[in-house]
């Protein structure tokens, strides 16, 4: 509690020092946070010394271990990928949600079955919008999840809704979709920092993560398709596996290959402080496949991500109702996504000490936790 | 029936000194008025406005101060008399045309009035305009008392008639907006018949001998001035020190004098003819006493050119060494406004006396008591002002762009954009128009990688005024940036004028309206407007504008004044505080409407904790409803 500080701190310490995710969790709390073109600004200070804003954002000092501790069980954790019960390769069964979803659909498929098995009775997704200019909204009827399907590379701030929502304690039973940064500011919302001022936050009841590598300028991207393809035609945007080096963008024309030297530029410098690949704080998360046997075999499919028994509870449920296709897994699989997680802690810690310069300052990481456990020490 | 028109030789009224200036030039048989609004000037033609039609004069509120100087001229030239009335920054704008007016001379009597605002109450500078009498070589009269606002200006015009040059009458704040007695006397029945001689036209070539001929003109003036009423010595034949003083300099030292019991000891020579000094008057003055104190506002010009008099004189009247005190001693201070007490502070040094008003407890005491009972209170904008909406959202819009833009505004009601209530926003100052230009320049600085987005803020009278030549500029040159402009439909903050926009005159008669966003647009300027009680929209717009790079990018924010509003209309909305939904001082807002958007309609309740609506102070506007962030604000329909 007395580690919790207010906006002023935040804008010093996570907006102006570029660390800012534009998850969304410091709005829709207040009039004093906007957003424009994937940043969040804040437009003035409500100068409180404590505030939510500050105890939501997943880049203000995180106690990791302190949330998994309240919320997992302790004996699942893996260092690598963090709460582990189960990895899936699966893809939607119904064809046409696969036409349109980013890799197999699975998302899709299990927010759409969670609401009608009244497991939720909401959802806060990331509209994709055919691929560019995404927005967050919430979904409260089954068949609203589908229209949310899609490719999405810019960030938009989506838990400003959640929080909206939160206030308006309507939706009892709301679900929270979103990358590695909104989920762990959702788990941080859940822990109820403040005694006087729940926020609700009991209403959150299910977690999805998405896996992230991670996410690219609003602008940036623009710029880039524009000077490409008229950017309304674009219907999917996709990272091929690393041995292409492209970035694949479908358009209703027809394909075009960007080299990924021209996106590198562009990913959001936040993004290089995240070290969290596969939503590490979630009930279930889900990614693109990616196993040894090739982009031709993986295209299509997805790998998810167990970490708690409702998590399960859900993937029981599709499995049964054929919601979801299933296939087998290799343990080449868990290993090659054990090593690509990994690889993103270590890139990330190393880009914190070069950014504080001094070892014993990770900014929001705490330098004891164990999932970083083996890696500050090859960092240095 | 207004004051001004009285018709009643003889009675003493109560009058302003404007009014008194007024007045004067009626009763002088002026027909043509001109000026721009201008504190503190604006009621001299502001009263000549209202009795126009019943003087059949001619009485106009020009667009800006050299077109009203230029407009009273030609009235001059036709054989008329006239009178333009301006404050010091009008004056800066009028004396391109002013020092050429000098060389070519004029024919019936014209008299410039300017107004000038010691210690800046109500301007962008704190100017001493009698400085442009001795570098335009034109006579200068300084009143003191009200009655003399009224017979200088009447001296004013028929020196000018005699010497056909303009004379110039200077005032401050305290005689222009003060009241006091004033002795009338008779309205003219008869009218001039307007006539340009042109066989005897007003050129300024040859140059230089026609600047010769302006000196003599002044020297004529100086032996006028020799003899005149409105210089005077009161007190002792031989004084310890001997006060010399013009305009409201000599209501301070008199009183000063009187206070401090110095009636044997100092004396007070008047001065009225301040422009060109009458040297032999002033010769037979000096030579009473060693110690001369100067009391004058601001700058030290009576100091300066008596001690040029004296520096000729000495030796011919063999006057002895004098000391001086004044401005440049350190005895009177040499910016701010004049009071009694500087006065006495400069007597006390210059005289070594010893002085208190009270006993300095009693004084201390008295200072902590009525502090208590008046609060400090800073500018702000009225409730319901469109300029405060307009700022919420400029200044939201500079936020979400990002890039440290900034805001430069011009002159008028809206220039409170450096105050809390105009959320500190202004980062630059400057005279008319100077909001624009200044953006022209910073709008050039990209090709040097400036890369913060600049708005530039003006009103929709000050757009006629100056920002016009600014907006060329911009087009011309390419300049990247977004011009604002704040119509409320009124000159607001010198109160309520008519102007090009409105579609009245200063008569009262119906004008054509020139439609500002037709004007932009015709100057080939990409032109929106917004209605900015619209806060989202208008937020949206700016902030998109930011984004576009190329030119200048006009955005009119329409919507009537407040004050203006409420003397034809009732209050659309009836506002009060949900208390169930405000937040108060909790996460999630601590008090943002009292706290930062600061409508004085909207006041904290210490008691509950919560915002609570003053009910005579609020106007219904409706525009907090849209700024809480929890729906607490509630506006019903009336």
């Amino acid at each position: 509690m007395s580690d919790i500080k207010g906006p002023s701190d935040l804008e010093k310490e996570v907006l102006k020092q570029k660390l800012c995710v534009a998850c969304g969790a410091c709005m829709g709390l207040c009039a004093y946070f906007g957003t424009f073109q994937g940043k969040v600004v804040m437009l003035d200070s409500c100068k409180l010394i404590q505030g939510r804003c500050y105890a939501f954002c997943p880049r203000t000092t995180t106690d990791m271990e302190k949330l998994r501790l309240e919320f997992f069980d302790k004996r699942d954790f893996l260092p690598e990928i963090g709460p582990f019960r189960g990895l899936y390769i699966t893809r939607a069964s119904d064809k046409s949600i696969r036409t349109k979803s980013q890799h197999g659909g699975s998302t899709t498929a299990l927010v759409e079955l969670a609401m009608k098995e009244g497991l939720i009775d909401s959802a806060i997704m990331t509209c994709s919008n055919g691929g560019l200019n995404p927005s967050g909204m919430l979904v409260s009827k089954p068949e609203e999840v589908r229209r949310c399907s899609g490719s999405s590379f810019q960030i938009p701030p989506s838990l400003m809704i959640l929080n909206q929502a939160l206030k308006e304690n309507k939706y009892k039973k709301i679900g929270v979709i979103g990358t590695p940064c909104k989920t762990l500011a959702a788990y941080k919302t859940r822990s109820k920092p403040f005694a006087e001022n729940d926020h609700h936050a009991d209403n959150i009841a299910m977690v999805f993560g998405l896996f992230c590598g991670w996410g690219l300028d609003w602008v940036g991207l623009e710029k880039v398709i524009e000077g490409k393809t008229p950017p309304e035609k674009v219907k999917h945007i996709d990272v091929l596996p690393s041995k292409y080096q492209i970035l694949e963008v479908k358009t209703r024309n027809g394909r075009i290959e960007v080299p990924l030297d021209e996106i590198y530029p562009i990913v959001r410098e936040s993004c290089r402080y995240c070290t969290d690949m596969t939503a590490e704080f979630s009930d279930i998360s889900i990614g693109g496949a990616r196993s040894s046997k090739g982009w031709d075999f993986d295209r299509g499919w997805n790998q998810v991500i167990v970490r708690t028994r409702k998590g399960e509870e859900l993937l029981k449920i599709a499995r049964e109702k054929r919601i979801l296709e299933f296939r087998e897994i290799e343990s080449e699989n868990f290993d090659k996504l054990k090593k690509a997680s990994r690889n993103k802690k270590k890139n990330a810690t190393q880009n914190i000490l070069k950014k504080t310069g001094n070892g014993n300052n990770l900014l929001y990481l705490d330098p004891e936790d164990p999932g970083l456990k083996g890696l500050l020490h090859s960092a240095i | 029936m207004s004051i001004v028109n009285l018709d009643a030789p003889g009675r003493t009224v109560l009058m302003m000194g404007n009014e008194a200036t007024a007045r004067g030039a009626l009763e002088a048989g002026v027909m043509v008025a001109t000026a721009y609004p201008g504190t503190p000037s604006s009621e001299i033609i502001g009263s000549l406005a209202e009795v126009a039609k019943e003087r059949e004069i001619y009485v106009e509120w020009s667009v800006n101060e050299k077109v009203a100087l230029e407009v009273a001229a030609a009235a001059s030239m036709a054989g008329l008399r006239a009178i333009t009335a301006m404050k010091q920054n009008g004056l800066n704008v009028a004396c391109d045309y002013l020092f050429t007016l000098g060389l070519t001379g004029v024919k019936g009597g014209i008299v410039l009035v300017v107004c000038d605002d010691p210690a800046s109450h109500s301007s962008s500078n704190e100017e001493d305009t009698r400085a442009f009498a001795r570098m335009g070589d034109f006579p200068l009269l300084e009143p003191t008392t009200f009655q003399e606002a009224k017979d200088m200006t009447i001296y004013a015009l028929e020196l000018s008639e005699e010497l056909r040059t303009v004379v110039i009458l200077r005032g401050v704040t305290r005689i222009s907006h003060a009241r006091g007695n004033v002795k009338l006397g008779e309205l003219p029945k008869d009218h001039r018949k307007p006539y340009f001689d042109t066989s005897s036209p007003f050129t300024y070539s040859p140059m230089v001998q026609k600047h010769s001929l302006l000196h003599e003109k002044l020297n004529k003036a100086k032996e006028r001035f020799e003899t005149s009423p409105f210089n005077s010595y009161e007190g002792p034949e031989k004084p310890d020190l001997m006060v010399i003083a013009s305009g409201t300099g000599i209501f301070y030292s008199r009183e000063a004098v009187t206070l401090m019991g110095l009636e044997d000891q100092v004396g007070i020579l008047k001065l009225g003819t301040t422009w060109p000094l009458p040297d032999r008057f002033l010769g037979k003055h000096l030579a009473r006493t060693q110690k001369i104190m100067f009391v004058e506002e601001v700058d030290p010009f009576l100091e300066s050119n008596v001690k040029e008099v004296w520096a000729d004189l000495a030796p011919i009247l063999e006057i002895g060494p004098r000391t001086f005190y004044g401005k440049r001693s350190g005895h009177i201070p040499i910016v701010g406004e004049l009071t009694t007490d500087r006065v006495i502070e400069g007597l006390k040094k210059a005289l070594d006396e010893v002085y208190e008003p009270c006993d300095p407890n009693y004084s201390r005491r008295a200072k902590e008591v009525t502090k208590e009972f008046v609060s400090d209170r800073a500018l702000g904008f009225c409730p319901g002002c469109p300029h405060r909406a307009s700022y919420w959202a400029i200044k939201n819009a500079l936020k979400l762009d990002d890039r440290e833009g900034f805001l430069t505004p011009d002159i008028g009601c809206y220039a409170l954009a450096r105050t809390a209530s105009g959320f500190f926003l202004s980062k630059t100052g400057g005279a008319m128009g100077s909001g624009t230009g200044l953006a022209c320049g910073f709008g050039k600085l990209q090709e040097f990688g400036f890369d913060q987005s600049v708005i530039s803020v003006c009103g929709d009278s000050t757009f006629f005024h100056a920002v016009m030549p600014a907006l060329v500029n911009a087009q011309y040159n390419k300049s990247n940036f977004v011009m604002c402009i704040l119509d409320n439909s009124a000159t607001a903050m010198t109160g309520f004028q008519p102007h090009p926009g409105v579609g009245t005159s200063a008569m009262g008669d119906p004008a054509p309206i020139l439609d500002i966003e037709a004007i932009c647009r015709a100057m080939g300027a990409k032109v929106e407007v917004k209605d900015p009680f619209d806060l989202k929209d208008t937020t949206e717009t700016i902030t998109r504008l930011f984004q576009d790079r190329e030119g200048v990018k006009v955005l009119i924010l329409k919507r009537k004044c407040a004050l203006l509003k409420a003397k034809g209309e009732k209050p659309p909305y009836k506002i009060h505080i949900a208390l169930e939904n405000c937040v108060g001082q909790d996460c999630g807002c601590n008090q943002l409407c009292t706290r930062i958007f600061r409508c004085p309609g909207i006041i904290w309740d210490t008691e509950t904790k919560k915002a609570k609506v003053d009910e005579v102070i609020c106007v219904g506007c409706g525009v907090c409803t849209d700024i809480c962030p929890n729906s607490a604000i509630i506006k019903e329909e009336t």
